[in-house]
């Protein structure tokens, strides 16, 4: 989208032009996905039930929501798999019910639970995806060597998926979605079943993903993940968005812990600034002079700063500083609640 | 993009995605290029499996050991009351309908799994959100079955030509009876694919698909058997033969012609019922010999001529003159029909590929995406 914007502005403008708006562009791209309205019922069961959506292009949107929420009806819908009761749906502005194919063009897909084909090597999956989508053989077989090695499945290349690990399988599938480049990337929990290191490369290459201009809209348990890698956040429950972003409503308290080398010592310095402290492992002894942790309660980023600095000038030895839990974490606890 | 207009240089491209070559869209548009590629995937998934070597391996063993079996009896027969001219017909007809049958059994296994299978192994959907279309994922899935049901005709081919060798049978017939199996194997495939895309459970598919395989095959006959007393009336008829019956007397007398009354059966009502029979079908076409009243030895050729006479129904006379009087001129042709030359092939075959193409049609219209419906018990992906 922005090349062609770039070659339009640049054929428009004579060569060396005054320099007045470089680029025609609005100031904010339209949105890779946009969702509103949006309903779906199996049978007596209202898996969507009103569901207001926006992904922006360039970001990575989280997608939060209990079990049985409806991210993954939400994201069938969007794949262009399910016509929605109602409601109005645009992937990179195609509507996936009419226009399902330019829309299918532009989306990679990655469902949260899938197979492949046993005696297919992964080389030759992917192979045949590039060929679904219509992709010049010579041009696929470059692009798959270099898929292979983004989700650094080299040396299974040539052999069968059957002997592939559940995380080898994820990251060929992940893999598969990508094969065309998608302008918009669906992925139902790509990272489960992923080890430690393979969880860190997701979270580059999805970061990568975004910032060359595409969206990225994940769903994940994986909260402290999705916090490190996502932009957004959408949150679902009982088919409906509760909270489309987390910073939406200012800055809200969060719950921040200190470690201390000596507890005692902290504790008393932390009610003298008039902080209601609590020990973080629910004992009822009194803080002694030994290592330890409290957790309490700050208004915003600034205070927690602030209270740090002032800290370590009064002399209190701190060990570690951190919010208690993360943001999505907190938001996703209080669904919970609501759940219940 | 190649015919610039000034009302198009109007529109800010910014608000337009750049276009991606989509290649022809819906439901029904079909390419090649896209067609093979899920033939290919499907055809490699299934050679590669040791499964399959195992099934032709039998499947040789099979119809070489029955043939050969047949082969000596023949001969052992042949032996005592020389009809050697026979065997080679008769070895002919017993490979292809054993070729046939066999064929009949396996391929409804072959597509009869080709969606739901792969809609429970979870590899439909993702083939389904690409860019081919419901059409090319279908006939892909068509083209792999029959492709699988025609290793099994080329391995039985070597039987076909040792039946041939033997003598009795035209050249022709052979490519004639290949051609033939293939195509009702088709058919098949087709039934196959629509009940892979109708059940959710692959069994239940397997099932309906040799159901209605046997419904063509073995209750097409019964119901013609059942349905024939229904067919037949009591009828004023010319009659060729001796009027006041055997008489007592050593020379019953001269035949002549006269009216009675007799059971007459009208199958030229019920004849479809064995016209779309496969077996018929291959029977009428494999030319193996002229068309005779009497036979010319051939099983083949005998049940072509069969279902051309039962299709004839009764002659306009019925001839009941055992004496041996030669019947006048102009009552010959009313007592013995002319064979018709006009094939029965083409009506049973059209039969069964248009149940594979209402087969193929239905599992097309159940690949579209996106869906609107879901079936019991079943999920998107």
């Amino acid at each position: 989208m922005t090349s062609t914007v770039d070659d339009e502005g640049s054929a428009a403008g004579p060569p060396g032009a005054a320099p007045a708006p470089t680029s025609p562009m609005p100031p904010t791209p339209p949105p890779g996905i946009a969702v509103r309205g949006l309903r779906r019922s199996f049978g007596s069961v209202h898996a969507l039930d009103g569901v207001d959506l926006e992904a922006r292009a360039g970001a990575v949107t989280a997608l939060v929501g209990p079990n049985g929420s409806g991210k993954t009806t939400l994201l069938l819908v969007l794949a262009g798999l399910l016509v929605p009761d109602s409601g109005e749906v645009r992937i990179g502005g195609f509507d996936p019910v009419a226009d399902g194919r330019a829309a299918r063009a532009r989306t990679g897909w990655m469902p949260d639970t899938f197979g492949t084909w046993d005696s297919l090597t992964s080389r030759e999956v992917l192979l045949t995806f590039a060929s679904a989508y219509r992709i010049p053989p010579a041009q696929a077989s470059t692009r798959v060597d270099e898929l292979l090695a983004t989700v650094h499945l080299t040396e299974f290349a040539d052999r069968p998926a059957s002997v592939l690990s559940r995380g080898q399988k994820q990251r060929l599938g992940l893999a598969r979605a990508l094969v065309h480049s998608p302008d918009v990337l669906l992925l139902d929990e790509p990272a489960s079943g992923l080890d430690p290191r393979s969880r860190v490369d997701l979270r580059l290459l999805l970061r990568r993903l975004a910032d060359e201009g595409r969206t990225v809209l994940v769903s994940s348990h994986v909260l402290s993940e999705l916090e490190e890698m996502a932009d957004d956040a959408v949150f679902l429950s009982r088919g409906r968005t509760v909270s489309s972003s987390v910073e939406s409503d200012g800055p809200a308290p969060r719950t921040w812990h200190l470690r201390s080398l000596a507890l005692d010592s902290a504790t008393a310095w932390l009610t003298s600034v008039g902080v209601a402290w609590r020990p973080d492992d629910d004992s009822l002894a009194p803080p002694a002079a030994t290592p330890g942790g409290v957790l309490f309660e700050l208004a915003d980023d600034a205070t927690a700063a602030r209270l740090l600095r002032d800290a370590v000038t009064a002399g209190v030895p701190v060990l570690s500083f951190a919010p208690a839990t993360g943001l999505l974490e907190q938001a996703y606890l209080a669904l919970d609640e609501e759940r219940t | 993009m190649t015919r610039m207009e000034p009302v198009e240089l109007e529109l800010p491209p910014a608000d337009e995605p750049t276009p991606v070559p989509v290649g022809r869209g819906g439901t029904w548009g079909l390419t090649w290029h896209g067609v093979r590629t899920v033939a290919v995937l499907d055809l490699r998934q299934r050679v590669r499996s040791t499964r399959w070597i195992v099934a032709l391996v039998v499947w040789f063993v099979v119809v070489g050991g029955i043939t050969l079996l047949t082969t000596g009896a023949l001969e052992a027969f042949g032996a005592n009351d020389g009809r050697d001219r026979n065997t080679g017909p008769i070895l002919f007809a017993a490979v292809t309908s054993l070729v046939l049958g066999l064929g009949l059994l396996v391929t409804p296994t072959l597509s009869s799994t080709a969606v739901n299978g792969d809609r429970n192994a979870g590899t439909l959907a993702t083939l389904q959100v690409t860019l081919l279309s419901p059409a090319e994922i279908a006939t892909g899935k068509l083209l792999a079955a029959w492709s699988a049901a025609c290793a099994f005709l080329l391995t039985s081919l070597p039987f076909l030509v040792l039946a041939l060798a033997m003598g009795g049978t035209p050249g022709w017939a052979i490519v004639r009876v290949v051609l033939l199996v293939a195509l009702l194997l088709l058919a098949v495939c087709g039934v196959g694919l629509g009940f892979s895309a109708l059940a959710a459970r692959t069994a239940g598919s397997t099932v309906l698909a040799f159901i209605t395989v046997a419904a063509v095959t073995v209750f097409t006959p019964i119901l013609f058997g059942l349905t024939f007393t229904t067919t037949t009336d009591q009828e004023q008829v010319t009659v060729w033969g001796l009027e006041d019956g055997w008489a007592d007397g050593d020379d019953p007398g001269p035949c002549e012609v006269f009216t009675a009354e007799r059971s007459v059966s009208h199958t030229e009502r019920t004849w479809w019922l064995l016209g779309i029979n496969p077996f018929v079908v291959v029977a009428d076409g494999a030319g193996t010999g002229p068309l005779s009243h009497n036979g010319d030895g051939s099983p083949l050729s005998a049940m072509r001529d069969g279902v051309r006479m039962l299709r004839a129904g009764p002659p306009p006379a019925l001839d009941e003159c055992w004496t041996g009087t030669a019947a006048p001129a102009e009552l010959q042709d009313d007592l013995e029909q002319d064979l018709s030359t006009a094939p029965v092939w083409p009506w049973g075959l059209g039969a069964n590929l248009l149940l594979g193409a209402v087969g193929f049609v239905v599992a097309v219209r159940r690949l579209r995406i996106p869906q609107r419906t879901l079936a019991r018990g079943t999920r998107v992906a």
